[in-house]
């Protein structure tokens, strides 16, 4: 394609980029470039109104080739591509220039640095511009069919929600009965239910959906495919186990938590009557009467929030469910027993939103609440009499160092993301810095994963109460339906391909692919690479690796990535 | 009526993601937005917690989405009325769509109407940190980047105004200091803008919202201001007619109707003649106002922009051949002859030498024929206008004067100004005194005035007390003049032949239409309506020439509104309520010297200088937010703003609800301890996230009382959360966590403050938001446990926190800071509250949406197939919203798949 017709945008971004990048000079060093028809500066890109003046321009100049130099291309990528989808332009003849993250961010104590910086970098995003072919998107039919791993009260719900919606769904647990952590709970906050009473519910109703099919005892042991259409391996552990194939168009994870489990010591833990929380809530849903401990009667009880969570050398994160989990157990001895002294020693308590209720009704009924400094934790020990003593120092009197004998010391525990080294090494999920699932991005895109048609749901993203694991399921439900309702996907077509007249079949591409998307083929009596546009990424680890330089990359030619390089070489010499 | 399978209510991040997701998965979604933009709050954050993500930049491409969905329609500037349920189990909603005065197709977004715009009001955008127009786009990235004209309603000025002046923006353009826009704006209505500016009663300020609070604005001497500017810098109106039409009007009459008509038809291309009895143009603006408050040459000034569009004045050429005119070629006819005849007094001795009706008395002084006064005792018999006229000329004429009126003062018809300042200028009142008869000499000269007290009984027609004669209780007044202004009259005589008149003597016409029994006759003004003002003869005159020119161009004269683009009168209660700051302003009185026996006809009241002009006009209250000045309309390159646009309501089907209707903030007023609205430097927190957001107001944080970059910066959390003396016991939640990212803002903007949080718990409860509080606590912030119990400011704007140090001892403290920044909570929206007329929508104790099967069922609400996704349900942050709706829409769509099985299998 000679004679291009390219228009290059470049974005204040407010003040983001041009607090440090002269914005107005970018433009007119770039306006010159070979092909380039249109050079404008705009506030906000991405704003509706400058879309729409892009794809007035794309229109009235007959462009066929845009540049938007802003942010990065994660953020944007497709929304300009969907401005020159509006505009009649082929959406792969775009290319983003990042000059924010890359460059005025960086560079914040350098604006003329950042300004020539920025130049090369819109010049070599023109020169691949100038290269740039129009692609279509590969189109997949999917399967409309969901897996949900894990039958907790998250999975159990998001198959419902599945099934309601039409989808059909394989809901695969591994333990051999359903329900997950919440089947063991009693009375549950706010709405006092009883754990096991949902999870009885959510059963039935699974079992009344002839749309979902439960595998119990059962683990995803394998899975290939791509997003739409993954076809999966799953072992079911009975007694001469079996293995089946099940193909879906999305994978809903929702495989929980588990607790933290203190050290021999920790807070006293190892000693009779210190319990973790998940301990005492057994002991307290299993009590009928008053609350007894071993046959005798609790008279008083301490808890000791924080433990294993909000450590500087441990676990960092906040477990998010604790205090309130804790301030409802102890409305529940209080309900339980009314005589029962309670000690909360805590550092923050995190009754968030509505909860808030149960801590002010926690103190109106006598819990007393103690803030212990967070250097000097409270200790547990046994006195000589027998009896639990918690030594704390509290804030809240002055500091004063208090001694409080307890016949029970509840450790309020958290959530610590579950083992699962078979799943991980299947799904290859990214994990955050505190062991949990990653989303793809924290606040907008909370339930998908960087996999496509992957999603997290529950716990396994992060610690979260019941109800909150339960929306988080039924979101992961509307991501699977927004994406395998319609029938087809579109992927990108930014894949790898192979000139068959030039490979010589080696297999390193095979052997390098991370995706599986590399086959061996047979060409006119020749074996070939044979890549699946369905399975690859795109990543291009296999491009540089062909001794024969057989393989391309689209949208990311070789010639593509010279003209890039040849173009940011010329300018820093010149 | 439009069918969508679901209506969603609000656009905010809930509301956007709940459209997105249900179009995606093929469903037909009516999104509805109040605000001129779809985005909610989100997009007015600086950066969002944890990452620290720009928020415009992670909400722009969501709000582009929503808008270009192909499955979603979106609304914005609209609201839900009220949604029923149809028998099929179906909804049906009522949706207005507000005028936004602006035709969305046409506009550009260039903000050209907002430069132009002369109205200032708080920007809601900016969290009332600085000013937006009248006229606006909501914020930079707004979707979709079209202007809204906010209008609440017509001014209470302009909605008083008979002859339909646009009060307010005159005013709003004079603060703007477009003098001469202010002046063409007026000469819009009619030509006299001199005579207005000075001898008009004013019912503007009678409705000036001003008046209830330390008096109106002096709305008229405004007027007054521009039209001698005008006079004194511009040379002719500087107004060009359009092209003659070929059609002629005759117009009986040079009074403020006749004029006014004049004006507006010669504008329009009319060859327009004006037939004036007497030898000089102006009606009653030439012979009954005195020259003392209507100088002649004002009225010459403003007839020059009648005959500067080449309008003819025939004066000394009375008509009483209508049908002569009509032969003459003239294609209508304007009757406005006024009210030229003074009415008798009906008594004994009414001949004698020396009484004189008060229309010919001022008529003859005007004329140059004043009669010496001097050392003469006049009785003026009335109490209206023309009396207090009638009597302050006699004054200057060196008479004794005397007012005798039947009634009280309270009775009296004349405007409490002019009997003032005919008492300060020494004339004498007898009240309840009724003349029954003139008492002459034997030459036929008066002697005196004959009267009966009255006292006064029960009210009468007119709702003032009857008069009621005291037996034996008659009188005489002593005198040499007798001066009779208790009426006039039309003088229809010679029209009687051709035209309907009635008993008291005025055309009749249509009052609507103002066209008469002969079509091509119309007639408007006093001679119509009897006597009333100028500003109501200017009205009537418009009107007319309305009326013609839609005859003459064939178009019906019935079926429209108004004349011009009135909305309703705007409810004072409602601009008092929305004022946030109130600023005192004393009224601006004219410092007018009255001379107790005043000697000339020189004009008394001084004219209006321009600070005095600019500081008058300051104190307007911006009662209908828009003005009505029209700047907008011209500055619009594609002309698409329409005044006349109105609201549209419309009904829509749908299978289902989201309501998304979010949260309000605190209003943090309501703790009065902490000074807000009181002291300049503290803010909320609101406005500190506006003050570092990539469109904020300034480029740097600084603190409002004196734009001081601050360098102790203190934060007050849990304002107006868990806080019964407030009514609100729960946990706002995001409270904590959006300080703290303010702080790291804050050190990294000015990595020289210090900031300190006044926390209660540090509720960091989430994915990685413990982590970046620690990060906040490493960068410096400091924390201080327990809640502050007040602050005060010191003089240099400095603000002193008193606090309890609980984790140092307990210790009561106090801390001086630069700038204090209140961490306001949550509140519910009660929106959601009216949306249901069926049935009531279930809320919490709190007034939140109630969910009453959170557990296993978020997002679902009371009523089936209604559904709330986000903080309408309760507070929540971004990443719990998106939760939630996402809950919400998978039961949306599990309701619609119910729904569509049970609609094909037949039962």
């Amino acid at each position: 394609m000679n004679g291009r017709r390219i228009g290059v945008f470049v974005c204040h971004c407010g003040g983001n980029i041009s607090d440090y990048v002269d914005v107005a000079k970018v433009r007119e060093a770039v306006r010159d470039e070979p092909d380039v028809v249109v050079a404008e500066t705009t506030i906000f890109a991405c704003a509706d109104a400058t879309q729409q003046d892009m794809v007035q321009a794309i229109r009235d100049q007959r462009l066929d080739g845009l540049v938007v130099a802003s942010c990065s291309p994660k953020l944007h990528t497709f929304t300009f591509r969907g401005v020159a989808k509006r505009a009649g332009m082929n959406p792969y003849l775009y290319t983003q220039v990042n000059i924010r993250e890359q460059d005025s961010w960086a560079h914040t104590d350098d604006p003329a640095g950042a300004t020539e910086k920025a130049i090369q970098l819109v010049r070599a995003g023109i020169a691949r511009t100038r290269l740039s072919l129009p692609l279509d998107p590969i189109e997949v039919e999917t399967t409309p069919k969901t897996m949900v791993i894990g039958a907790g009260i998250t999975g159990l719900r998001a198959a419902i929600g599945l099934a309601d919606i039409g989808l059909g769904v394989y809901l695969i647990e591994r333990e051999p009965q359903l329900g997950g952590w919440v089947a063991r709970f009693g009375a549950m906050y706010p709405h006092q239910r009883k754990g096991w009473e949902l999870v009885d519910q959510l059963a039935a109703q699974v079992r009344r959906r002839p749309l979902i099919t439960v595998f119990t005892s059962a683990e995803l042991t394998a899975k290939s495919g791509s997003f739409g259409n993954y076809r999966t391996e799953v072992r079911i552990n009975r007694e001469v186990p079996e293995t089946i194939q099940l193909d879906v168009g999305s994978i809903v994870v929702s495989t929980g938590f588990e607790t933290y489990e203190p050290a021999v010591g920790e807070y006293g833990y190892g000693i009779d009557g210190v319990l973790t929380l998940p301990e005492f809530k057994a002991l307290l849903d299993s009590s009928k009467g008053e609350l007894s401990y071993n046959g005798r009667k609790v008279s008083t009880v301490a808890y000791i929030y924080c433990v294993g969570s909000r450590q500087p050398d441990g676990n960092a994160y906040c477990s998010r469910y604790c205090c309130a989990a804790t301030v409802h157990a102890s409305l529940e001895v209080a309900r339980l027993s009314a005589g029962v002294q309670q000690y909360h020693l805590y550092r923050d308590i995190r009754t968030y939103g509505k909860y808030e209720l149960m801590y002010t009704e926690s103190r109106e009924r006598g819990s007393v609440y103690m803030k212990f400094p967070e250097e000097a934790p409270p200790a547990v020990a046994r006195g000589a009499d027998g009896r639990l003593t918690v030594t704390t120092r509290d804030l809240l009197t002055e500091g004063a160092e208090l001694t409080i004998p307890a016949d029970l010391v509840v450790l309020v525990t958290g959530m610590v993301p579950r083992k699962n080294e078979t799943l991980m090494g299947v799904l290859k999920l990214p994990v955050g810095s505190d062991g949990f699932f990653n989303e793809i991005h924290p606040k907008l895109r909370p339930v998908e994963t960087v996999v496509d048609g992957v999603l997290i749901a529950g716990t396994c993203q992060g610690p979260k109460n019941s109800s909150e694991s339960v929306a988080s399921g039924l979101a992961a439900v509307t991501q699977s339906a927004a994406i395998l309702k319609k029938g087809v996907a579109e992927l990108d077509p930014l894949v790898a391909t192979v000139d068959a007249g030039a490979c010589e079949w080696c297999g390193r591409c095979e052997e390098t692919c991370p995706y599986a998307a590399v086959s061996r083929a047979h060409s006119d009596g020749r074996d070939v690479a044979q890549i699946d546009p369905a399975v690859c990424k795109g990543c291009g680890g296999c491009a540089p690796l062909c001794p024969e330089g057989a393989i391309d990359l689209r949208g990311y030619t070789d010639a593509q990535i010279r003209a890039m390089i040849d173009r940011l070489v010329e300018v820093s010499t010149a | 009526m439009d069918h969508y399978d679901v209506l969603v209510v609000g656009s905010g991040i809930g509301g956007m993601e709940s459209a997105i997701k249900l179009g995606d998965m093929g469903y037909k979604v009516l999104l509805v937005e109040k605000e001129g933009s779809v985005g909610g709050r989100v997009i007015l954050l600086s950066k969002v917690f944890p990452t620290l993500d720009c928020a415009s930049c992670i909400t722009t491409p969501k709000m582009a989405a929503t808008i270009h969905h192909p499955n979603i329609t979106a609304m914005t500037y609209s609201e839900v009325m009220g949604i029923r349920r149809g028998g099929d189990g179906r909804f049906r909603a009522s949706v207005r769509q507000k005028a936004r005065y602006v035709d969305e197709s046409a506009c550009t977004g260039c903000q050209l109407c907002e430069s132009a715009c002369t109205v200032a009001v708080p920007d809601q955008f900016n969290a009332d940190l600085i000013a937006r127009r009248a006229a606006y786009i909501p914020f930079p990235q707004a979707v979709p980047k079209k202007a809204v004209i906010e209008r609440a309603g017509t001014s209470p000025c302009i909605d008083n105004c008979p002859a339909g002046i646009k009060a307010h923006g005159y005013v709003s353009l004079i603060r703007s200091g477009k003098y001469e826009e202010a002046f063409q704006l007026v000469l819009d209505a009619t030509p006299l803008v001199g005579s207005l500016g000075r001898a008009c009663y004013a019912p503007c300020e009678s409705g000036c919202t001003r008046g209830e609070l330390e008096g109106p604005l002096p709305i008229r001497r405004l007027k007054r201001f521009v039209a001698d500017r005008h006079y004194r810098e511009m040379e002719g109106p500087g107004v060009t007619p359009a092209q003659p039409n070929g059609k002629r009007v005759a117009i009986v009459g040079s009074g403020p109707a006749g004029l006014t008509a004049a004006w507006q038809l010669a504008r329009n291309g009319y060859e327009v003649k004006i037939f004036e009895a007497a030898e000089e143009p102006g009606g009653f603006l030439r012979y009954a106002i005195p020259a003392y408050r209507l100088p002649q040459d004002v009225v010459e000034q403003d007839i020059a922009n009648v005959t500067a569009l080449g309008v003819q004045i025939a004066t000394n050429s009375p008509v009483s051949d209508l049908g002569a005119l009509r032969r003459d070629g003239f294609d209508a006819v304007l009757l406005a002859t006024g009210t030229p005849l003074s009415s008798g007094l009906g008594i004994p001795g009414e001949q004698l030498q020396g009484v004189v009706g008060g229309l010919d008395f001022l008529r003859g002084v005007r004329h140059g024929r004043a009669p010496d006064l001097h050392g003469r005792r006049v009785v003026v018999v009335g109490g209206g206008n023309v009396a207090m006229d009638a009597a302050r000329t006699a004054r200057r004429l060196g008479a004794e004067t005397l007012v005798a009126y039947r009634r009280g003062r309270e009775e009296m018809p004349a405007h409490q100004a002019e009997s003032d300042d005919a008492a300060a200028e020494g004339v004498e009142f007898r009240f309840l005194a009724a003349p029954i008869a003139v008492v002459g000499d034997s030459a036929g000269r008066v002697q005196g005035l004959r009267c009966q007290r009255m006292e006064l009984g029960q009210p009468d027609a007119s709702g003032r007390r009857r008069p009621t004669p005291v037996p034996g209780s008659e009188f005489m007044l002593p005198c040499d003049e007798v001066i009779a202004a208790i009426g006039m009259l039309p003088d229809t005589a010679s029209f009687e032949a051709a035209l309907p008149i009635a008993a008291d003597r005025s055309v009749k016409v249509d009052p609507h239409t103002l066209q008469s029994e002969i079509p091509y006759i119309f007639a408007a003004g006093d001679v119509v309506t009897g006597p009333t003002d100028i500003a109501r003869a200017v009205g009537q005159g418009r009107r007319a020439a309305h009326m013609i020119d839609r005859w003459l161009t064939n178009r019906p004269l019935t079926g429209f509104h108004a004349l011009d683009d009135r909305l309703a009168a705007v409810d004072t209660a409602e601009v008092l309520g929305r004022q946030r700051r109130y600023t005192r302003h004393d009224p601006l009185v004219a410092d007018v010297q009255h001379a107790a026996l005043p000697r000339d006809f020189a004009e008394i009241e001084p004219p209006m200088r321009e600070d005095e002009a600019l500081q008058g006009a300051g104190a307007c209250l911006d009662c209908g937010v828009c003005s009505e000045c029209g700047q907008c309309v011209a500055a619009c390159p594609p002309s698409a703003i329409d005044l006349s646009m109105r609201e549209r309501t419309f009904d829509a089907e749908v299978g289902a609800v989201v309501v998304s209707t979010g949260y309000k903030l605190f209003a943090a007023d309501l703790k009065p301890e902490y000074g807000f609205g009181k002291y300049p430097n503290v803010i909320t927190a609101m406005q500190m996230d506006r003050l570092i957001a990539p469109t904020r107001p300034f480029n740097t944080i600084l603190r409002p009382g004196d734009g001081k970059v601050p360098e102790r910066i203190a934060y007050v959390m849990c304002t107006g959360s868990r806080d019964k003396t407030v009514g609100n016991p729960l946990c706002s939640k995001i409270c904590c966590m959006y300080s703290t990212k303010q702080n790291q803002l804050i050190m990294g903007t000015l990595p020289l403050a210090d900031v300190t949080v006044h926390y209660m718990d540090v509720r960091a409860a989430g994915k990685r938001y413990e982590e970046f509080y620690q990060q906040a606590k490493d960068m410096g912030a400091s924390y201080i446990k327990g809640r502050v119990a007040k602050i005060t400011e010191t003089e240099n704007g400095n603000l002193i926190l008193r606090y309890e140090d609980i984790e140092n001892g307990g210790e009561i403290a106090e801390a001086e800071y630069d700038l204090v920044v209140l961490a306001v909570g949550v509140q519910p929206n009660r929106d959601p509250e009216r949306l249901f007329l069926d049935e009531p929508l279930g809320l919490d104790d709190y007034y939140y949406v109630a969910e009453p099967n959170e557990d296993l069922n978020p997002g679902k609400t009371s009523i089936p197939g209604v559904f709330v996704a986000g903080a309408a349900s309760g507070t929540k942050d971004i990443v719990d919203t998106i939760l939630h709706a996402g809950a919400a829409v998978a039961q949306v769509a599990a309701h619609l798949e119910q729904e569509n099985r049970t609609k094909k299998v037949p039962v």
